[in-house]
């Protein structure tokens, strides 16, 4: 099984740099085939070899690079190239069908884990990817797991950065508290302004805001998670880490709906008529933002690693359990941070 | 190719296959059926028009590669397959006439035209850091489709495809884009104006006023709004799920860069548009017609002459086409991927397409008179189906001619005849919107299908497009019908 991955992964690499070659002798700036990352596209490939879910949809992927190699003007080249690609299309229409049906097991998502992360390297930083319904006390179970890890924690922090990064003024984001309010107000559309649309067009490339805000914050959760040990609170983080290949463990926190309106009655000094409505509102806003940069599901067990009723367990007790999962205790793990 | 990809490449091919004989064959089958003893045109002089297109259909899907490095071959089996029995029902002569006359009078100034257009805007690069969004991808379509009423749909295609293809070059998921473009920039846009579209220029060049057709306004604006609508939708979907898979264009750089290189080419691309809109004025002029009105030219065989207009047509672009080649240096070229592949395969297969359509086209012309089509929704729909596979230009004449002789005496006067507003709109819509319905129903559609491949983008096969078409536009055409043509 493992020779048959790096055979895979081999041909992925050699597939990758055969279309850089291909795009560097056409000498186009119109965009290569394979236009994601190294690491990405390499994945992927590989994914593909490996699951075969129709060995139509990785012979297509394939033809887009000889599509463009027949295009090369030096015909030495062009031989060269094309030999190069028939050469890669035999050695992957031998390899075998059986690959992948060993286990119930995502290939590509599976390294990602910790549990598994002993037999990658060592060196890779603990990342824990937090999701959380409002209320569920999600921010207080993160921001002490990562007091109890001594690792650092990100949350609003992450959108200041950005904000920073794209020299917005940092007025516009508060305390914790209202940082949900600002992220709700990030899905509002609000008054159109025609120079200010026109500068924001010109801005971020032609697009949106909210996407630019959130290509920027990608990159700085990825450069995050690859540097230091750290607790990402939302921001999808879970699914940008998945698409960039880096080791996390991703957790999802909730509780049953009466019991965190309750909290939020307490801690926000408000009434059961506007918890209620103000919970149901911020539900509806992360499952659209999720949804809308994951095109997966919010809250769906099948997107995350762990899921947790923080209210079964209480905060002390959720820590504990995500501990032991990692096998990390409190205090005695990484003093990284 | 394992069983299972065959079976699956069969199931693609065989159902669209039977559908696509049906939809050639049948209309026709059945009005030569009422017309066989006033025909003389057999029906089965159009077997090779239909193999032709099959293989355009299928022959990429089940031998792509032979495919590729025979198809001038296979091109000319057709065409034999074709000229040879012709030659046999109506004589060597006649046969040669017929190719002639289509090879000169329609297919010269088709290619030339392509040509030129395709190497002057190859020679217009835009460099510029715009990220292909959804909102950004709307408004190149709105630009290229109101661009194509004056420049053209095959000029604003090829002036615009580039950008497009390379401000979406972040993402892997664009082959919906083009099958947009091909139906919004490659097609509709050409309504408007006799520029537009070829069959327009044929109508002004029968006196239908210049004009005329900006009446047609508001039904371009209500399929825009409906196509991008269903556009901005789907292209959203695919850009989340781009997003999802951890692309992302780079926008590290504050603010926007743009600039275009190689814009000098405007003007030629304005030499060309201004030889085509001459091609439409210049026969009309006393002085380019002999005493019996007859448009003077250049005598080829028999009765096949190149008009003098023709020709002056073909001098300005191809002078356009060398000016643009000599002024531009060879690195924008480059950077545009510029190669002959497109044009080139477009140059074999039309040529192919034009002759072997020859008898479709005399049967229509036979039969389309004794249609008994006099509602509009009726020659929208006449129009538009033999459009999408046959050259919209000569369908749009027999039904312009058909509703010319209709006898009504109120409405635009043309030479054919007086033609009532509704039924012109009707003809025109019908003419230029259904040649978005298949590859071969409008020459952009084919260049653009093959500068995307050539670039990355996994465009569909034929009856692949044929999906989108008839999933997306007749739906759209039947909506335009119950607004607009009842």
């Amino acid at each position: 099984m493992q020779e048959n991955r790096e055979k895979c992964m081999e041909l992925a690499n050699r597939v990758y740099d055969l279309d850089g070659e291909v795009y560097s002798c056409v000498g186009s700036s119109l965009g290569r085939t394979f236009t994601g990352n190294r690491e990405s596209t390499v994945q992927n490939l590989c994914g593909l070899m490996l699951t075969r879910p129709g060995g139509h949809l990785l012979r297509s992927e394939l033809a887009l690079i000889s599509n463009m190699a027949r295009t090369i003007k030096d015909k030495e080249k062009r031989a060269q190239m094309m030999a190069e690609y028939d050469a890669l299309l035999k050695e992957i229409e031998a390899l075998p069908d059986s690959f992948g049906k060993v286990d119930i097991v995502d290939l590509s998502r599976v390294e990602l884990n910790l549990t598994a992360r002993k037999k990658l390297s060592e060196k890779d930083p603990l990342v824990i990817c937090i999701s959380r319904t409002q209320g569920s006390a999600g921010n207080d179970i993160g921001f002490e797991l990562a007091d109890d890890l001594h690792i650092n924690y990100y949350d609003v922090e992450i959108f200041n950065q950005v904000l920073n990064r794209m020299e917005v003024e940092k007025g516009s984001v508060g305390d914790a508290e209202t940082e949900h309010f600002e992220e709700f107000d990030k899905y509002r559309k609000s008054r159109f302004n025609l120079k200010k649309w026109l500068h924001e067009f010109n801005r971020y490339h032609g697009l949106s805001k909210q996407d630019a805000v959130f290509f920027n914050m990608s990159d700085l959760i990825c450069d995050l998670a690859r540097t230091e040990d750290c607790v990402i609170m939302g921001r999808c983080a879970d699914s940008i880490l998945t698409n960039n290949h880096i080791p996390h463990l991703s957790i999802f926190i909730s509780a049953p709906f009466p019991l965190r309106v309750q909290r939020i009655m307490a801690s926000k000094n408000m009434d059961l008529r506007h918890a209620s409505r103000f919970l149901k509102q911020m539900d509806r806003q992360h499952q659209k933002y999720y949804d809308f940069y994951t095109y997966g599901r919010w809250g769906h067990p099948e997107n995350y690693d762990l899921c947790i009723n923080s209210a079964n367990y209480g905060i002390r007790e959720t820590i504990d359990l995500i501990e032991r999962l990692i096998d990390t205790p409190g205090k005695t793990g990484n003093e990284g941070a | 190719m394992s069983i299972a990809e065959v079976a699956i490449v069969k199931q693609k091919i065989i159902l669209p296959g039977i559908l696509l004989g049906l939809l050639l064959f049948c209309p026709l089958c059945v009005q030569a059926a009422d017309t066989a003893r006033e025909s003389a045109v057999p029906i089965w002089l159009c077997i090779p028009f239909a193999g032709l297109l099959l293989c355009i259909a299928v022959m990429p899907l089940i031998k792509g590669e032979w495919w590729e490095t025979h198809q001038p071959h296979a091109v000319i089996f057709w065409i034999l397959a074709m000229v040879i029995p012709f030659a046999v029902c109506y004589g060597a002569g006649r046969a040669v006439e017929t190719v002639l006359e289509c090879a000169v009078n329609d297919y010269l100034t088709f290619i030339i035209l392509l040509f030129g257009l395709f190497c002057v805007s190859g020679n217009i690069t835009m460099e510029g850091d715009f990220a292909g969004s959804p909102r950004v991808n709307v408004g190149l379509l709105v630009l290229g489709t109101l661009l194509s009423s004056c420049i053209g749909t095959t000029g604003a295609s090829m002036l615009m495809v580039r950008p497009v293809l390379k401000m979406n070059s972040w993402r892997k998921r664009k082959a919906h884009l083009m099958v947009f473009f091909i139906f919004l920039v490659s097609n509709m846009g050409g309504i408007l104006t006799p520029i537009g579209d070829p069959p327009l220029l044929m109508g002004f060049m029968r006196d239908v006023p210049f004009f005329w057709s900006l009446r047609l306004f508001p039904v371009l604006i209500f399929n825009m709004v409906l196509l991008l609508f269903i556009f901005y939708h789907v292209d959203k979907r695919m850009y989340r799920k781009d997003i999802s898979e951890g692309r992302k264009p780079d926008i590290s750089r504050p603010g926007t860069q743009f600039c275009i290189d190689g814009l000098h080419n405007l003007l030629f691309l304005a030499m060309i548009v201004g030889a085509v809109i001459l091609s439409g004025v210049l026969p009309g002029l006393p002085v380019f017609q002999d005493s019996a009105g007859n448009v003077l030219g250049l005598q080829i065989f028999g009765g096949v002459t190149l008009s003098y207009p023709s020709l002056i047509e073909i001098v300005i672009i191809l002078a356009a086409a060398f000016l643009s080649f000599r002024t531009t240096p060879k690195d924008v070229r480059t950077r545009n991927h510029f190669t002959w592949g497109a044009i080139q395969e477009v140059a074999v297969l039309f040529i192919g397409i034009f002759i072997t359509m020859q008898p479709a086209l005399m049967l229509l012309r036979q039969v389309g008179p004794d249609l008994g089509l006099n509602q509009p929704w009726q020659l929208f729909w006449a129009t538009g189906a033999l459009s999408s596979f046959l050259d919209n230009t000569p369908t749009y004449l027999v039904f312009l001619t058909t509703a010319g002789t209709l006898g009504f005496t109120s409405g635009i006067g043309t030479s054919l005849g007086t033609i009532p507003a509704s039924f012109l709109s009707a003809i025109s819509c019908g003419a230029v919107f259904m040649g978005a319905n298949t590859y071969i129903g409008n020459a952009p559609n084919f260049m653009v299908k093959s500068i995307s491949d050539e670039n990355g983008v996994n465009m569909p096969s034929f009856f692949g497009y044929m999906l989108w078409s008839v999933g997306i536009l007749v739906p759209v055409f039947l909506v335009d019908t119950l607004i607009f043509f009842l």
